[in-house]
């Protein structure tokens, strides 16, 4: 039965969701925009010869991809219920507090892993034709570009869903919450910019990462569906 | 009608030092139409928060269809269908998308759930629109689609918050006779209304409730009249101020040797004529004031209009 109201709730966000035209054009350009880019790079990389850090460069354009989706998703999964008033009839429904605010993370998070995935895609069909060199480009042939972009991806998708759906919940403004869940990606980049990590283009460490990035997202992602109870959602509304 | 829908006993809660809702003691029974009354900030959709378990009281307890909303919150949501002041309606979905939806929350199987919209979309007299976005429609359209969708699980209790607030006339007696029609099917209401007309006419019971406080409760054309007027009189003679009247009646002179007398208690107008009469003024003739809920609301509440 839970399983069932989840499915409910996802449902109806998927199809708000790509019904509107915002999110459909956030969605294709983001997917385009980071499917290209690097590509049409590629023919400085001929010239410069990137080597390793080839696979590195396109999959810091795969996560751009959903952190521009993510960001947008996300909050507005919230405000639009917020400020359509639908929040306030969905809080007096029988749905488990759970259904609500997880379908907005899932659908949030998968909606940005879509996106990297199609940005991905891009990529790759764009690097065969551009690079004259058949599918040997394929980055996800190494090892690190599948962690970074199937791992790393997910974890990241689902970090700025929580945090997206959180800043839209004590936030009203849209504009405020788009930048503020878009900044939070400075959070995971700041132990590296201030020196406390260094980050190392292997697989192994790409792999560690990936799974540590993971499990935080995970457990932020529980930590976050606990404190997303009605009482408080209501008094948030209220202020 | 034995049975409550709504009882609360010393109910209250507070925000800070904000006392949004102060001791309230009110019993609904199953199968009437209940009318809460008040103005702005008065109490009415903290009662309802509280009736639907989405805020718990600070003191005094409420129970719903004989259920704790706080720790039974699932279960009395699932046999209630609220509407709120703020319809709420999806406007990126369809007018039919949106009671498929709230057929699904209702966990309706799926035969059901198709039937049940359908006969609601014919209801609410939005079928030949079912199809178009909701951004679209007008405030009266949606306001009609949040009773369609608060109606979707056959709820026990209907909660309904202004549902005609903003409405023009003809949609107002459209939802009018809707509520009319489902209190004919003893489906228990309660009901927030601005609309103290429309109160008097649907309700079985009616509440006023300002700063929090319950100012009084009883049917629509009872609540509280006392030194409300009861009739006029015709007198001849002498003047009626002079003569000693029974407890809580008093006269006051009107044009044309008329008089009118307000009394504490409403069935005592034959005492009032007798005393008259005893005292050796002539009653020429006693016309009955009837008493409109909005002379009591403005007279309880102190002259403020309902918001």
């Amino acid at each position: 039965m839970v399983l069932r109201d989840w499915g409910t709730m996802i449902h109806k966000e998927i199809l708000e969701s790509f019904g509107h035209r915002r999110f459909l054009t956030v969605f294709a350009l983001a997917a385009l925009l980071t499917g290209v880019l690097p590509v049409l790079s590629l023919a400085h990389a001929h010239a410069h010869a990137l080597g390793g850090n080839l696979t590195l460069f396109r999959a810091i354009y795969v996560l751009l991809a959903a952190v521009i989706v993510v960001a947008q998703t996300a909050p507005d999964l919230v405000l639009h219920e917020r400020v359509g008033h639908t929040l306030d009839y969905v809080l007096t429904t029988r749905l488990p507090d759970g259904a609500i605010f997880g379908a907005k993370l899932v659908v949030a998070a998968a909606s940005g892993y879509a996106a990297a995935l199609l940005a991905l895609a891009v990529q790759l069909v764009l690097t065969a034709l551009v690079g004259h060199s058949g599918w040997s480009w394929l980055f996800l042939a190494l090892p690190m570009g599948r962690v970074a972009v199937f791992g790393i991806t997910a974890g990241l998708s689902v970090y700025l869903a929580v945090v997206g759906t959180f800043v839209a919940l004590r936030i009203g403004e849209q504009r405020t919450a788009y930048m503020a869940t878009m900044l939070s990606v400075g959070v995971i980049i700041a132990p590296f910019a201030l020196g406390w990590l260094t980050l190392t283009l292997t697989t192994s460490w790409i792999s560690q990462a990936a799974v540590v990035f993971g499990a935080v997202a995970v457990v932020l992602a529980f930590v976050g569906l606990s404190l997303l109870r009605r009482e408080r959602v209501v008094l948030y509304l209220q202020e | 009608m034995d049975e409550l829908v709504v009882e609360c006993h010393g109910l209250s809660r507070s925000f800070g030092n904000h006392q949004a809702l102060a001791g309230l003691d009110l019993s609904v029974p199953r199968g009437s139409v209940f009318g809460f009354l008040g103005p702005n900030g008065a109490g009415k959709t903290t009662t309802v928060r509280l009736l639907v378990g989405l805020l718990a009281p600070s003191a005094g307890s409420v129970a719903v269809l004989g259920m704790d909303p706080v720790g039974e919150g699932g279960r009395v949501r699932a046999r209630c269908g609220v509407m709120l002041d703020q319809v709420g309606v999806y406007d990126r979905l369809t007018a039919q998308q949106n009671l498929e939806f709230a057929a699904r929350v209702a966990r309706l199987a799926p035969r059901t759930a198709r039937e049940r919209v359908d006969a609601l979309l014919h209801r609410v007299d939005l079928w030949d629109r079912r199809h178009d976005n909701v951004s679209g429609f007008s405030k009266g359209m949606r306001q009609k689609l949040g009773l369609a969708r608060a109606l979707m699980s056959e709820p026990d209790l209907l909660i309904l918050d202004e549902p005609t607030a903003g409405l023009d006339p003809a949609n107002i007696v459209m939802v009018r006779d809707l509520l009319v029609s489902l209190a004919e099917e003893s489906l228990s209401v309660f009901l927030c209304t601005h609309l103290l007309a429309e109160a008097q006419r649907i309700c079985d019971t009616v509440g006023i409730l300002q700063a929090g406080r319950l100012l009084a409760v009883g049917a629509p054309g009872h609540i509280g009249q006392q030194g409300l007027p009861a009739a006029r009189l015709a007198l001849s003679g002498a003047d009626g101020r002079a003569v000693r009247l029974p407890s809580g009646a008093a006269l006051s002179p009107l044009s044309g040797g008329e008089w009118r007398v307000t009394m504490d208690h409403g069935d005592d107008i034959e005492a009032v004529v007798a005393a008259l009469v005893q005292a050796g003024i002539g009653v020429r003739a006693v016309i009955p004031e009837a008493v409109s809920l909005e002379e009591t609301y403005l007279k309880l509440v102190g002259g403020d209009g309902p918001a």
